[in-house]
């Protein structure tokens, strides 16, 4: 009896553990992606779920590393990050100069992974992010909106020598979320799976021996270079690389469970 | 087969006459030439490297690096790295460009044919984009752009052997690639041939590219890229090495008279074709292409977007020699001029320079505009008459309206009206006052034919000349007669422009 | 109430922050940083028999991953691997392990490893054919660096890359050949068979 309450009590705290952050729901839905599943036009399809509203911070990212100190700078295995692993940060478990609520960045996949674990999530899908990124203020899908790519495409044409400013900083899109364009580049969890060859010029250049199945997937609407340099971007990483402009945020299912 | 065989005899040649020019100790040939010729890509292959592996001296544009001036093929490392920054495109004007070396173009690499080169592409922490190269030097999956896709704060590193000789660009091919090149990331990689190049006084590295903004061609402030000109080809500026201005005033390139100059001029697109000129010069040699054959005498070439070209003329006489894409309006209105300055004695046998300003009266000096003298005199006076307008006016007619309207004033069909027994001018003769001023478009009918063809304001002629004109037209060929004053067309171009006649631009 | 449950969540946020990633206590050493059994995934083999991954420390590895299903590449791994073993001297080879792990843990059962075990005459147990969940597989793919994708019908997009691990799981080798042997995935092989 009492097993079974503390069960529950567990499941009640580990939904909504003190100091929880904020995810907003995403409704599912189809959509065309610029990688379509099939490699030629089929739509993408994603289930609801829910997305963390602000992309994770220091101050958060800090906590973690403080109560998981196999992950601070100082422990970590180099399988899963590389040398510039949080060195922003003033020391393995203090910020130093770095700003508490700034987006955390130069996380590896792995380090990523585990503090959306340790918060019951995990990374979200690349087309769960597209999905949610598709949105500006105020649509749904605003990709067509030539003002949306004008917008984003002045954020790749910036410099990134000035410091990055607080999470919440930007307006939230039609979801509720915040920052998922103009800040920082976000990790994905099936980033390695992009799978576009690095050279953009060999598009459907099917290379049975190198993939089963039907040979890299090329990218459907080259005209969408705003999402196309995102891919850009995720492809050209790998598992333990970190960068002073990739942070990321978690996702949950609808069902709220962490997988 | 034949050449590399030859090459190879030459080279051992050398080697055994212990010639400098940095010759290894040991005098081995580097492999046996028909086993180099079987595994080997043909021609460029002159063995393994040989000797210490040489760290590559990059420079920044407009300067090129010493001739290699070696005889055996060696291993090269090269080290690029890649940076985001922002630089002025203009005056005024800036841009963030994405660069190799923190120029554009990017750093100038040399080496010599079939050196072996290890290549590390850095990109900068502070870098957003991923970034990779596409040499075209070399043979290989990409030129080497899928080996070295670099994620911000990493390093790429690949390695190639140089089997051809020629001038090369290089870019970077990250998608989508017409925005990496648009943003200024290219530069030249000059692999040089086995026996180098003869010397000259001044080498130089120039780089044409086109770049497109959204804000309009010397609209002050930061301008972003712009995709959609980017797509129609429709650049908003056409530079050398990266902005306007690079290459004039305290920055042009210097040379003195009686110099041997070897300029290195690529371009980086990503869209426009080159016409290269130095205006002042001829070329003595062109490497089209960048390739091996040379032609002489050239006063402007193509240079492909993607493309280089290596030119040589020498120096005779001192002054400004502007550099441009003949493609004229580039030049002059979107800034694809550079300057070579040379200096030194004058020679007036070569080029004199202005001998004799006088002045050039054209047809106002030939003995058939005396009536127009004459006229003019008489209207100073007050007494000008009728006949003195009309002759005065056909002397003015034969050299202004006769081109179009006939000396006849037939006019031609279907294009010019005519003005013989024309029913137009019969209709209301002060009109024509306002036409020859303003000029003339759209339709007309004229003795029951339609024309619709365009008049341009007769700028040149003076209120006088205008009446004199219109006099003798009107006394001619069958038309009213009447008389048109110096005033009456004074009067007329004082008004705004009549509602019929719509002037031209 | 609220505070039992926070203690709670402490205890379960320490024990998932360790569970997928710490490094187990093993004999041998400390284990390199960038070895990698510092990924403590378990593994289930073609026998049903559960192990870690970490248990494959102390032999050199040929280690790759595919899925049964698998018609084009994956036989040709199979066969890349195969090659490298068989141009070994038995003493060399006796010292190597052979590991593959499926992508696909959902279709992939000990039967159906078992079967493919069987079908390929594979010398078990040197050589294993494993599953583990699906979150292991794809931080196992990103150790790696094995690219995969699932599409439809239970097959995979996936890169082909045969990792060698030297006896404490640092990558010191990989190819991406098939159809022949690699000579220098032989070559790296050998060396780390001989080293003591």
């Amino acid at each position: 009896m009492i097993r079974a309450m503390v069960a529950a009590l567990c499941l009640a705290a580990l939904a909504l553990p003190a100091g929880a952050a904020d995810y907003v729901a995403i409704p599912g839905g189809s959509f065309a992606s610029v990688l379509p599943p099939d490699g030629k036009a089929a739509l993408a399809v994603v289930a609801p779920f829910h997305l963390r509203m602000l992309p994770v911070t220091n101050a958060e990212f800090l906590q973690f590393v403080r109560a998981n100190p196999q992950w601070d700078r100082g422990r970590i295995a180099s399988l899963f990050a590389d040398s510039q692993y949080l060195a922003q940060w003033g020391g393995p478990s203090n910020l130093g100069a770095a700003g508490r609520d700034q987006p955390v960045t130069r996380v590896s996949w792995f380090a990523a992974e585990a503090f959306c674990e340790s918060e019951h999530a995990r990374l979200p899908a690349w087309y769960e992010f597209e999905y949610a990124a598709a949105a500006d203020e105020s649509h749904a899908d605003a990709r067509a909106d030539a003002a949306w790519r004008e917008r984003i495409l002045d954020w790749y044409a910036r410099p990134s020598t000035t410091a990055l400013p607080d999470v919440g900083s930007s307006p939230k899109n039609f979801y509720g979320a915040h920052d998922v364009h103009g800040l920082i580049w976000e990790w994905v969890g099936d980033y390695a799976s992009l799978m576009i060859s690095g050279d953009n010029r060999n598009q459907g250049d099917p290379d049975l021996l190198k993939f089963c199945g039907a040979g890299a997937l090329s990218t459907q609407d080259r005209e969408n270079y705003a999402i196309l340099m995102r891919i850009a971007l995720l492809s050209s990483l790998k598992a333990a690389d970190t960068t002073a402009n990739l942070g990321f945020r978690c996702a949950r299912n609808a069902t709220g469970d962490g997988t | 087969m034949k050449n590399s065989t030859a090459m190879l005899a030459i080279f051992l040649a050398l080697t055994a006459t212990g010639s400098a020019g940095g010759t290894p100790a040991t005098t081995k040939a580097a492999v046996a030439p028909a086993a180099a010729a079987a595994a080997s890509s043909a021609r460029g292959d002159f063995g393994p490297p040989q000797g210490e592996p040489i760290h590559a001296v990059l420079t920044s544009p407009p300067n090129v690096p010493p001739p290699v001036n070696r005889n055996y093929p060696a291993k090269v490392i090269v080290e690029l790295g890649v940076v985001e920054k922002e630089m002025p495109i203009s005056e005024g004007v800036t841009y963030t460009f994405w660069t190799f070396g923190g120029t554009v173009p990017g750093s100038f690499i040399r080496i010599r044919q079939g050196d072996t080169v290890e290549f590390h592409l850095k990109n900068d922490p502070n870098n957003k984009m991923p970034h990779n190269i596409d040499l075209h030097g070399v043979t290989g999956p990409g030129g080497g752009a899928a080996s070295s896709f670099t994620a911000p704060g990493h390093e790429s590193q690949f390695t190639f052997k140089a089997l051809n000789q020629g001038l090369y660009v290089y870019h970077c091919a990250t998608a989508p690639v017409g925005m990496h090149v648009g943003n200024g990331m290219y530069g030249l990689l000059l692999v040089e041939p086995p026996e180098g190049f003869s010397p000259v006084d001044h080498e130089y590295y120039v780089m044409q590219g086109d770049f497109y903004t959204t804000g309009k061609y010397r609209e002050k402030g930061h301008q972003p890229f712009d995709m959609e000109n980017a797509i129609a080809e429709k650049p908003t500026y056409v530079v050398f090495n990266g902005a306007e201005g690079s290459l004039t005033g305290d920055k042009a390139m210097a040379a003195k008279t009686h110099e041997t100059i070897r300029m290195f001029v690529g371009n980086g697109g990503p869209n426009l074709v080159s016409s290269f000129h130095v205006i002042g010069e001829i070329f003595d040699k062109v490497r089209y292409e960048g390739g091996t054959h040379e032609q002489e005498n050239v006063q402007t070439t193509l240079i492909p977007a993607g493309g280089a070209v290596m030119v040589e003329f020498h120096t005779d006489v001192p002054g400004s020699y502007v550099l441009v894409d003949h493609s004229i309006f580039r030049a002059f209105n979107k800034g694809a001029l550079a300057i070579l300055k040379v200096d030194g004695p004058e020679d007036k046998l070569v080029y004199s320079g202005k001998e004799v300003d006088s002045v050039y009266l054209g047809d106002r000096s030939g003995p058939n505009l005396e009536a127009v003298t004459a006229a003019t005199k008489a209207a100073q006076s007050g007494n000008l008459t009728l006949q003195e307008q009309v002759k005065a006016g056909e002397a003015l007619f034969t050299g202004t309206c006769s081109v179009c309207h006939q000396a006849t004033g037939q006019g031609l069909p279907n294009v010019f009206p005519p003005l013989a027994k024309s029913d137009y001018l019969a209709a209301d003769p002060k009109r024509a006052i306002g036409i020859l001023l303003h000029g003339l478009t759209g339709k007309v009918t004229v003795n029951g034919s339609e024309f619709n063809s365009v008049m341009p304001p007769m700028n040149q002629l003076n209120d006088d000349e205008v009446a004199n004109i219109l006099t003798y037209v009107l006394n001619s060929w069958g038309n009213p007669g009447g008389r048109i004053s110096a005033q009456d067309v004074t009067q007329v171009r004082a008004a705004p422009a009549a509602a019929t006649s719509k002037s031209e631009h | 109430m609220k505070r039992l449950g926070t203690i709670v969540l402490m205890i379960a946020t320490l024990a998932l922050g360790d569970a997928a990633m710490a490094a187990p206590a093993l004999p041998g050493g400390t284990l390199p940083g960038d070895s990698v059994y510092q990924l403590d995934i378990p593994l289930t083999n073609q026998d049903a028999r559960a192990s870690k991954l970490a248990e494959l420390r102390g032999s050199p590895v040929l280690i790759a991953m595919f899925y049964t299903s698998c018609k084009y590449v994956c036989p040709l791994i199979v066969d890349s691997m195969r090659s490298v073993d068989k141009a070994l001297a038995p003493d060399e080879r006796a010292r190597l392990r052979v590991v593959l792990v499926s992508f696909d843990p959902e279709h992939d059962t000990p039967q159906a490893l078992k079967a493919v075990a069987e079908e390929r005459h594979l010398d078990l147990p040197r050589w294993s054919l494993d599953r583990t969940d699906a979150e292991s597989v794809r931080k196992l793919a990103a150790v790696l660096g094995v690219q995969y994708r699932a599409i439809e019908k239970g097959d995979f997009n996936h890169s082909t890359v045969i990792s060698l691990l030297d006896k404490d799981g640092r990558i010191v080798a990989h190819s991406s050949r098939t159809g022949e042997v690699d000579a220098d995935l032989l070559a790296a092989t050998r060396r780390e068979l001989t080293t003591r």
